[in-house]
């Protein structure tokens, strides 16, 4: 799966200059960075939501491409009537609500949960379906620690059963450390650094990335 | 006043025909036009509002603009086009209760539109690409945004039936408030005063009030249930 170079501009000027990336399925990339890197520029590329300057799509080739926004979104239905809308085997929505905890929320009003129940059942809902690539923006930006490992399981869980792609853009190092075996580190809309997790998010080779890992990371990076 | 609310409860319980007559003429009237201008109205606003195309803007402007046309400037138009010597004058619709439901459509369809676009424009991208996110088509996206927006709806047919009952300068030159045909509520009101009939005209006022309280009241009773 190719994402192909590409740049996007917003009233002259550049956010993202993107040099393109190869995806192999089964692969998660955490895309890290610090705000207004490009990180959620390039989620939306990918999955379609804007597009490149120029001309013809981000990804190479059409995909199912599943997309989960930094702003998870809640129509007005019912928690489970939320999860059934891309499609999909009801004894399923079942099964993810539990495993977020959304059994006792599955018939309330979905507008009407906290923001971090909102980010569970948009979880839970963009599950729902198989896809070939899995964007995640900040999937667990607004979830509490527990909420945010059981998230964790069931993307590992749905990456295993599914064999999809996936890119993962977190705030979270750790999380990243634990789930990607690649990464993608952007800094001011370029791409920094790349390659596998183990590099880019142990031991960066660029000043700029060994400093954001120090920040955010809170622990020195082994290269320094 | 005393004696206008004394007029008008004694006109109510007397079942007095014309009046009966005049309240039919108004609730057919103005609920035809404010719910055709409710189908016309709500996907033009949602259009407008969640659609990005070129002149798009353009259409924008020109909606904002009809949303203030003055009644009797449409009623002008409709009476020119529709008298005997106009391009429709051979329909005969002049004086008669679909031009006037006309009359009250084309002043009502912009303020729906106008107002569903103002809703649908701050609704629209978070519900297109959550939609977009979870592979949905455009028909199903169409249904989520009509849904997220149903109380504006509510609240936009409310503002469209007021409008409705309360318009007179256009229904007044297309449809001539013609006794038993089509003389409506604010049209008697008129009538009556210029009569020098003034506690009929309170009496007709009062119950014209009472009508859009009720009405009101049922959208708002519909609404509460809805949100639940």
């Amino acid at each position: 799966m190719r994402i192909h170079a590409c740049a996007k501009t917003y009233g002259g000027r550049t956010v993202l200059r993107f040099p393109g990336l190869t995806l192999a399925p089964g692969t998660i990339c955490a895309v890290v960075g610090a705000n207004g890197s490009g990180k959620s520029t390039l989620a939306r590329l990918t999955a379609g939501a804007i597009r490149p300057d120029g001309d013809g799509p981000a990804l190479e080739s059409p995909c199912q491409v599943g997309y989960m926004p930094q702003k998870s979104f809640a129509f007005r239905l019912t928690v489970r009537q939320n999860l059934l809308l891309p499609g999909g085997d009801p004894a399923r929505a079942e099964a993810l609500m539990e495993a977020l905890g959304l059994t006792s929320l599955a018939g309330r009003r979905a507008d009407r949960l906290s923001g971090g129940e909102t980010a569970r059942m948009a979880l839970a809902r963009v599950l729902m379906r198989p896809w070939e690539l899995l964007v995640l923006d900040e999937p667990t930006a607004s979830m509490d620690m527990e909420s945010a490992i059981l998230a964790e399981r069931l993307v590992e869980a749905y990456r295993r059963e599914t064999g999809c792609a996936a890119l993962l853009v977190t705030h979270d190092l750790q999380q990243a450390r634990r789930m990607a075996e690649e990464a993608l580190f952007l800094y001011n809309g370029q791409l920094w650094e790349s390659g596998p997790a183990k590099q880019v998010l142990f031991a960066p080779e660029r000043p700029e990335t060994r400093k954001f890992l120090e920040f955010y990371g809170g622990e020195r990076p082994s290269r320094d | 006043m005393q004696t206008a609310l004394a007029k008008a409860a004694a006109l109510i319980l007397s079942g007095d025909r014309e009046l009966g007559n005049i309240l039919l003429v108004t609730a057919r009237t103005s609920l035809s036009s404010s719910l055709i201008a409710l189908l016309l109205g709500v996907p033009l606003g949602i259009w407008l509002g969640a659609c990005r195309f070129r002149g798009r803007q353009a259409l924008v402007v020109l909606n904002r603009t009809l949303m203030g046309t003055p009644p009797v400037v449409c009623g002008l138009a409709l009476y020119l086009l529709f008298s005997g010597v106009g391009p429709f004058g051979g329909l005969k619709l002049l004086f008669t209760a679909p031009i006037m439901v006309l009359a009250q459509v084309l002043l009502i369809t912009p303020l729906v539109a106008g107002n569903l676009e103002t809703c649908v424009s701050g609704a629209a991208p978070a519900v297109r690409e959550t939609a977009l996110g979870l592979g949905l088509g455009a028909g199903k996206t169409f249904l989520l945004l009509v849904n997220e927006c149903v109380y504006p709806i509510f609240s936009t047919y409310l503002l469209a039936f007021a409008r409705a009952i309360a318009e007179v300068g256009a229904v007044s030159m297309v449809g001539g408030a013609i006794a038993w045909k089509t003389n409506v509520m604010t049209t008697a009101i008129m009538q009556y005063t210029n009569q020098g009939n003034f506690s009929m005209g309170i009496a007709l006022g009062i119950i014209l009030m009472a009508v859009s309280l009720l009405v009101n009241a049922a959208v708002s009773l519909l609404q509460g249930r809805l949100s639940r």
